[in-house]
């Protein structure tokens, strides 16, 4: 006899990017979570978290983005799902912060015009496949094991960091990104640069700094035998895949790795058809990867 | 009528700048039974004491009352001066109106008033107060010493010398502890081993010290002067009178691979082993765990090759239990370890490292072996990974101390020197080797250290960079080590063969269950604490048990070698009596009113109470009451309040004398 499986249901805040440049992030995670059968809503009226930008100039505009956005969530039910790390930090964040200090909860509650929402459980996508979906009922769902794909898994600066903030895992040895693709029945390969920095905003003040950085990573991947990368970020994946013939032309090496969302290779693996996971809009085309696997 | 004493003192402006001590000297003099008071500016200095003892003499007080600081400051001082007086010491008390009024409020109204209900209070009790006469206990002149490092041997040399007996119980199969394991000490360079075995033969050698080796202290009871302890001494599988120490046994074991902890793992070792060749005891023990004649019940051929027939595979722990004036605490530390910490520990391991799993990322301890001509290596620097040679070694030093965000925000004192010393320990291995180290700066108080650092920088061409190293990973057979220069500004990234890791001094594993069985107090990090940070290094809480070395906080050789005989010579100054005085404030049993519920014993702390048969002439049972050794009773006063019959009281603190000072009020 199986356990009953409970139904899953969560609010969810894609951010900008997932409405923009990371399109294929926000079609490839609505495809895999209905293949899941997991419920997710868009909260109505949801902008934007402030990203970089707003707390390098003003903490207080920053925190209240977030605050007043976690409120808009609380009106919809679940716990809420994140898929961007850039938000889905600043959101955690926020909570931690204002649950510290009580000074600029009160601040950040006059400018948000109520109360902030810090008991609204804010969840990566990574945390709701790994946890609390589970990765036996994951692997269970499989219908297409992503067998003999050799894949470098990147979290980037923001998902873990800082240590005890995001509380998704081990904040310099983390096991979510292996542990899901295991259930996928990919390989993950191990390397060293899973959690340097792409460069991350640079990219259009001072690109040569992200040609540098995401360029070890393209590099540190390939020295360990993957066949792609797989991303948990819009801006990480922007400056892999999209900077990838700069990098190429500036360190006179073919790399031709192409760059996986993590909910493009779930829903890969559950049956997705692979003409609806936006492989078309990447600039470094993964059909050729998959087709030599033999995944489309 | 009373006559008592009143001296209110200024403490210079500690108390009179928020109480109004001519006031409270003034209110003092009108309660009933007090002859005489004054105020004075320091009533603990000559002057102040002589007023005391002249107003004694002067208006026959028969008690005496020193407004001031707090009796852990200063009430031996006026008991002294009451007695010089010819008054009963325990008929001066003190009232708190620093500490607990002045020091604690602003307002100096409301302070004068508090500050006269003290004295108040206190005119009660002494008024109450009995003559008391301080307690003898015999002493008994033989000390033990935990723990066989340097610390506990240069204690257990200075004691034993000096003409006591000492009891010297180490938890491992050798004496020497971690300083055997250096290779060459700072500031001289000179050879650790070169300086360390001779005194633990000393050790060996010395008539009045008795050595137990892989022995554990399991239980300690009694008090100043009167403990009682058990040693669980472990089964070696070898009898210790008959071995010769030939090592035979050692070289026909079969089971030659395992990992010697004495190597800091990287050397082997047999089952039957000593823990290095110049281990005291140099009887072998044999690793039960590890050997096939335990495991398997074949073997046996230490048995079989042993001339006397030492070894005994039926061997069993046996437990000593013996009598001991004090002891000395001299446990020592362990390194910290930068492996992934079990769920729920305060302190974190390294991720950004790599947990430890980087073969050719080593500590201290490890490169001391490797450094060493007795290590495995034969004192080669060799890398573990694959027995080459490193052209490139990185020194990092603050791991895990000095680091909050890692749990331990202490320093631990001795890593900029050894890492000083492993830069040129390696320079003159290496020749074309080079050296960085990454600090974030070079503490160096001690004799000669800073010209020893400089050599280091200067002559013996280690790269120092001043930042910290945020991530290392392995590259191919290289390590990667990024970190940062912060005098430069830049990034730094560093191609290693070799990394060394300064990690934390940390208190030994299981340094807080040994100071329950003490009742010894100790820190967050299981550090055991001095009795005053100052003025009580060596001293604990818990009168007659003394600290040295490393156990107490991070600590480096000549520090450790000086605590050790501070620690022997306040062991030595107890031995100097037959008998000790103790402080009278002790609980006495009313045997007449006691009912023998013993709910006395239940809540005594200190093993105190005993049960206690009363009998008539004819030897008949009458009836049981609870009897208080005055030598073990610590005087809390908890079986007073507990007592449902009140047949127990505090001398001192007597239920009239609490009663009188609450009516007071």
């Amino acid at each position: 006899m199986t356990a009953t499986k409970k139904h899953l249901n969560y609010s969810f805040y894609p951010g900008c990017s997932l409405h923009a440049s990371g399109r294929e992030y926000d079609i490839s995670t609505r495809a895999a979570f209905k293949a899941l059968n997991v419920g997710l809503k868009e909260v109505p009226n949801w902008f934007c978290c402030g990203a970089t930008p707003a707390h390098n100039v003003d903490e207080l505009l920053s925190l209240s983005l977030c605050a007043k956005n976690l409120a808009m969530a609380e009106e919809v039910e679940g716990d809420l799902a994140v898929a961007c790390a850039a938000c889905f930090s600043r959101l955690k964040v926020t909570q931690h912060h204002l649950k510290a200090d009580d000074n600029k909860r009160k601040q950040v509650e006059i400018a948000i015009d109520g109360p902030a929402a810090l008991g609204k459980p804010v969840k990566h996508i990574l945390e709701i496949l790994a946890r609390d979906l589970g990765l036996a009922r994951l692997e269970e769902s499989v219908t297409k094991p992503l067998m003999g794909l050799k894949v470098a898994s990147y979290y980037g600066c923001l998902l873990t960091r800082p240590p005890g903030v995001p509380e998704l895992d081990d904040a310099e040895d983390p096991s979510i990104m292996e542990d899901i693709l295991r259930a996928l029945g990919a390989e993950p390969v191990k390397w060293s640069h899973r959690m340097e920095c792409c460069g991350a905003n640079f990219t259009l003040s001072r690109p040569g700094v992200v040609l540098k950085l995401s360029g070890a990573i393209l590099e540190s991947a390939q020295l360990a035998g993957a066949d792609c990368i797989m991303v948990a970020c819009p801006l990480c994946h922007s400056n892999l895949d999209v900077r990838q013939a700069s990098i190429e032309d500036k360190s006179r090496t073919d790399y031709d790795t192409p760059i996986f969302y993590i909910t493009q290779l779930v829903a890969l693996a559950l049956g997705v058809s692979g003409t609806k996971l936006g492989f078309e809009s990447v600039i470094v085309d993964p059909r050729p990867l998959l087709t030599k696997k033999q995944l489309l | 009528m009373s006559r008592i004493g009143v001296f209110v003192c200024h403490c210079g402006e500690n108390i009179s700048r928020t109480v109004d001590v001519e006031q409270v000297a003034k209110a003092a003099g009108e309660i009933p039974g007090v002859a005489f008071s004054c105020d004075y500016k320091y009533m603990c200095s000559d002057p102040g004491q002589n007023l005391l003892k002249k107003a004694v003499a002067e208006q026959n007080l028969d008690g005496v009352v020193v407004a001031a600081c707090s009796p852990r400051m200063h009430e031996k001082t006026f008991r002294k001066a009451a007695q010089a007086a010819g008054l009963n010491p325990y008929l001066c008390d003190m009232a708190n109106i620093r500490e607990h009024c002045s020091w604690v409020h602003e307002d100096k109204k409301l302070g004068t008033v508090k500050a006269s209900d003290i004295v108040k209070l206190m005119v009660e009790r002494v008024k109450k107060g009995k003559s008391l006469a301080p307690i003898t206990v015999p002493v008994t002149k033989k000390a033990l010493v935990i723990g066989g490092g340097i610390a506990g041997i240069q204690a257990a040399l200075d004691i034993a010398d000096a003409g006591h007996q000492v009891l010297l119980v180490e938890r491992e199969p050798s004496i020497g502890g971690h300083m055997a394991q250096l290779s060459e000490t700072f500031p001289t360079l000179d050879c650790s081993q070169c300086i360390m075995t001779p005194k633990m033969v000393d050790v060996a050698n010395h008539p009045n010290i008795t050595l137990y080796t892989f022995a554990e202290v399991e239980k300690v009871e009694g008090y100043i002067g009167n403990f009682s302890v058990t040693v669980r001494r472990k089964a070696r599988s070898v009898d210790e009178d008959k071995c010769t120490g030939c090592g035979i046994c050692m070289t026909k074991c079969p089971k030659k691979k395992i990992p010697n902890d004495f190597d800091q793992g990287h050397g082997m070792r047999t089952a039957i082993y000593v823990p290095f060749p110049q281990a005291v005891p140099n009887t072998p023990v044999i690793d039960r765990e590890n050997c096939t004649m335990f495991q398997s019940g074949k073997c046996g051929v230490c048995a079989k090759v042993c001339g006397p027939g030492a070894v005994d595979f039926k061997q069993e722990d046996r437990i000593t239990v013996e009598a001991v004036g004090a002891v000395v605490v001299a446990t020592g530390f362990k390194l910290y370890s930068i492996d992934r910490k079990p769920e729920g520990s305060p302190i974190q391991g390294y991720g950004e490292f790599g947990y430890g799993t980087l073969p050719d990322v080593i500590d201290g301890m490890t490169f001391e072996r490797l450094a060493s001509a007795s290590g495995p290596t034969g004192g080669k620097i060799l890398r573990p990974s694959d027995g080459r040679e490193p052209k490139q070694v990185v020194f990092i030093q603050c791991v895990g101390s000095r680091a909050r965000e890692k749990g331990i925000s202490y320093c631990s004192k001795v890593c900029c020197m050894y890492t000083a010393k492993h830069t040129m320990l390696y320079h003159h291995k290496v020749h074309d080797g080079q050296a960085y180290v990454f600090f974030m700066d070079a503490r160096t108080p001690g004799k000669g250290y800073d010209e020893f650092w400089r050599r280091a920088v200067e002559e013996e061409e280690a790269v120092y960079i001043r930042g910290m190293v945020s991530r290392m990973y392995q590259k191919g057979d290289k390590i990667v080590v990024m970190g940062s220069d912060t005098l430069v500004g830049v990034q730094v990234e560093i191609e290693a063969d070799l990394v060394v890791l300064a990690t934390a001094v940390q208190a030994q594993d299981g340094a807080d269950l040994l100071a329950q069985k003490l009742g010894i107090s100790y820190d967050k990090y299981n550090f055991y604490s001095e009795a005053h940070a100052k003025l009580k290094p060596v001293e604990c809480a818990t009168a007659g048990i003394y600290l040295a070395g490393a156990c107490q906080g991070p600590k480096d050789i000549p520090d450790t070698v000086s605590q050790a005989s501070a620690a022997a010579a306040k062991v030595m100054t107890l031995f100097s009596k037959d008998q000790l005085e103790r402080d009278p404030v002790v609980a006495k049993v009313n045997e007449k009113y006691c009912v023998g519920c013993l709910a006395c014993k239940k809540v005594c702390a200190y093993g105190a109470v005993e049960e206690k048969e009363i009998r008539d002439r004819q030897g008949n049972l009458v009836k049981v009451v609870a009897y208080v050794n005055p030598g073990v009773c610590g005087g809390c006063g908890t079986c007073q309040a507990t007592c449902p019959s009140k047949s127990v009281e505090l001398d001192g603190y007597t239920d009239e004398q609490i009663m009188a000072m609450i009516e007071a009020l």
